[in-house]
């Protein structure tokens, strides 16, 4: 990244471990840790940036490890079920600050969710995951307006905590 | 007047079947890039088109169900559509790469001297057998929806990782251990020398 050499895959085997296990496990669902780890990247140049991981190992080890465990989570929740993703987004919807029908409505609207999948994602793979994201909003949506055949209304509003 | 209007017609055909040869002739079968295109192939079969888990995944009845019990019948209508269009692309793509390792071990096959008879018979019953099922597949997904041939598709899948098979062991030489050796054993004979 910055110093051309190839960064040591222990080194970037040591700083995922220690990611996983400081931060990511820290972060309670899948979705949740794809945004986290998809704002860590410049959308301009592709690279991740972390200053505690950076500082412990290097910028390129940084980048690398943030970079695995984007393509790694992304992996994980594109195996998920839809059942599992719609309960994901609804957790989501609740810990976020919007009303969920505007999120809803804004999500559906400018799609944001499309800047979060791994640089290099193969078509299909990217294409199934917004293709699930995009009815798992309509789940909630219809949930939300209460069309949904006996089912909880699970995003609903409530306060949400401090993020 | 008839009959220059017929000549001038067949001397058009005449002509753009003498372009679409000589555009034909310009690709050499066998060469390296076929090499390169039948590693691509393998790579994106193996890596992104075949993990069990995604086509499990693609094709999950589990997702139909829930969404069946759980959404108003709009959403279930967006639902296979969105499916359906990704499956249709999943056997797109599969027949795609199936066809480029075709031409791979085709472009060999004319340029190896030694050929196994029996191997190559049944290489060329697989290709043929797969590109028959891609085409069924996709005509089914296409009337009646991804969840219409589920034993079809692991059938489909078996075939082509054997397929898969084959061309890895065709082109085993491409692989850096391989390269690593020829390598050395270059610089033995330059040293040799």
């Amino acid at each position: 990244m910055t110093s051309g050499s190839e960064p040591n895959q222990a080194d970037i085997c040591r700083a995922a471990d220690e990611f996983r296990s400081r931060t990511l496990s820290k972060i309670p669902r899948l979705l949740d840790r794809l945004i986290y780890l998809a704002s860590m990247r410049d959308y301009n140049t592709g690279l991740y940036y972390h200053d505690g991981l950076a500082a412990q190992f290097s910028e390129d080890v940084a980048c690398e490890t943030l970079a695995g465990c984007h393509r790694e989570v992304f992996h994980q929740l594109l195996l998920c079920p839809l059942r599992e993703i719609v309960d994901q987004l609804e957790g989501y919807i609740r810990s976020a600050r919007t009303p969920p029908a505007d999120f809803v409505s804004l999500w559906n609207g400018i799609e944001p969710y499309r800047v979060v999948v791994p640089v290099r994602t193969d078509p299909l793979a990217s294409d199934l995951f917004f293709s699930n994201l995009r009815v798992a909003l309509a789940i909630v949506g219809a949930r939300l307006n209460g069309r949904c055949p006996g089912t909880r209304v699970g995003a609903s509003p409530q306060p949400s905590p401090a993020r | 007047m008839i009959q220059l209007i017929i000549s001038i017609l067949v001397g058009a055909g005449l002509l753009f079947l003498l372009y679409a040869l000589a555009r034909k002739g310009t690709k050499p079968e066998g060469g390296a890039q076929a090499l390169i295109e039948a590693r691509q192939a393998l790579n994106e079969l193996k890596h992104d088109l075949l993990p069990h888990e995604v086509v499990a995944r693609i094709f999950a009845k589990d997702d139909l169900d829930y969404v069946l019990s759980a959404a108003p019948e709009d959403v279930v209508r967006l639902f296979l559509q969105q499916r359906k269009r990704i499956a249709l692309s999943w056997v797109d793509r599969v027949r795609g790469q199936v066809v480029r390792l075709k031409r791979f071990h085709l472009g060999r096959s004319r340029s190896y001297a030694r050929l196994r008879l029996r191997a190559e018979i049944a290489l060329t019953m697989d290709f043929a057998t797969l590109l028959f099922a891609c085409r069924v597949l996709q005509i089914l997904v296409f009337l009646r929806g991804p969840y219409a041939a589920p034993q079809m598709i692991g059938t489909t899948v078996g075939i082509v990782e054997k397929v898969c098979g084959v061309s890895e062991a065709s082109l085993a030489f491409l692989d850096s251990t391989n390269t690593a050796s020829l390598d050395g054993q270059s610089a033995g004979t330059v040293a040799g020398v």
